[in-house]
């Protein structure tokens, strides 16, 4: 099952191109390679999309929009040079397929989290139990990398929730498909 | 003493400004601009790019102006590490709080005014501070 945008299908169910993309435009010395580790990390966090080499877009908001503010200064203040942009393609095809990009890999970290879950039932109730912990963490951190409604992200919680809730009893095959 | 930020202000916006008028200056009026351009002459900017008392080198404001004013007190720094995570959500610090601090303060700004978000912020920054007061004097977790 992939992401792709069709008009007949409601919004909510679907990722939608946003009106404004943010573009930080970067580059950053080779050495020291400290700086790039930690900008390409942060990148990662943020689920951007990868347009090029020292180009990253994300879905345009406030919050967004900071986000590359602040790594910007930092690629600066190592000794790079950033520009953040706020920019709309000449194509409207092109942001759709962006979505889809950005949308195929959050469903794939989603279905990463079902697949954990499936293999933890398995384990005795304290293993399982860590396992829910971590799980959760890794939720809350995909979910912020997130910009647009995805199924995926609700059957992920619900193989975590049924998960926690499972007292040892059997393994419930149609729940966690 | 007049300070200017960006309007929309969130968890760091907030925090900065209590501690700016707990530590640095009680009486503090805050102005609220859409661009930096807007910042009037007399005001000190926060938090935005290019000034002195905003993220540098991946510290929040809120940790740059506890440096610039060499704030030492570590019960602001346990605050800083919250304010840090929440704004940056960098991992560097173990902070739980910052997710629960980070949606309060974001769902306040987003039923008010920002003058109402700072005048809400104080008393909850004060009962942060308190309550790790306490942490830290009884080296464990307050009732």
């Amino acid at each position: 099952m992939c992401a792709r945008y069709d008009p007949a299908v409601p919004a909510t169910d679907q990722p939608r191109p946003p009106e404004e993309w943010a573009l930080l435009s970067y580059r950053l010395p080779r050495e020291p390679s400290t700086p790039r580790i930690t900008v390409w990390r942060k990148l990662k966090r943020l689920g951007v999309a990868q347009l090029g080499d020292g180009l990253v877009a994300l879905p345009h908001d406030p919050r967004t929009g900071e986000q590359f503010d602040w790594l910007a200064e930092e690629i600066v203040e190592a000794g790079g040079t950033a520009i953040v942009w706020l920019a709309r393609p000449a194509l409207a095809r092109a942001g759709v397929d962006l979505v889809e990009l950005l949308a195929a890999e959050r469903a794939a970290e989603y279905r990463g989290v079902v697949e954990q879950a499936r293999r933890a039932a398995d384990l005795d109730p304290n293993s399982r139990q860590a396992a829910v912990r971590r799980m959760r963490g890794e939720l809350r951190r995909i979910s912020r990398r997130t910009y647009f409604p995805l199924p995926e992200r609700a059957a992920a919680h619900a193989a975590v929730t049924v998960l926690a809730g499972d007292d040892g009893g059997e393994y419930d095959e149609e729940t966690m498909a | 003493m007049r300070w200017a930020t960006r309007a929309g202000v969130h968890v760091d916006r907030a925090a900065c400004a209590w501690l700016i008028r707990r530590e640095v200056d009680p009486g503090a009026e805050f102005t609220f601009v859409a661009d930096p351009a807007d910042v009037p002459a007399d005001a000190t900017p926060f938090d935005m790019r290019g000034v002195e008392l905003t993220h540098h080198r991946g510290d929040c404001t809120f940790e740059t102006i506890l440096r610039r004013y060499e704030l030492t007190d570590p019960v602001l720094w346990r605050i800083a590490e919250i304010v840090h995570e929440a704004d940056l959500d960098d991992e560097r610090y173990d902070a739980p709080e910052a997710l629960g601090l980070d949606v309060v303060l974001r769902g306040l700004s987003m039923i008010s005014d920002d003058d109402q978000v700072l005048a809400i912020g104080g008393p909850i920054f004060d009962g942060l501070y308190e309550f790790f007061r306490r942490e830290m004097h009884l080296g464990h977790e307050p009732a």
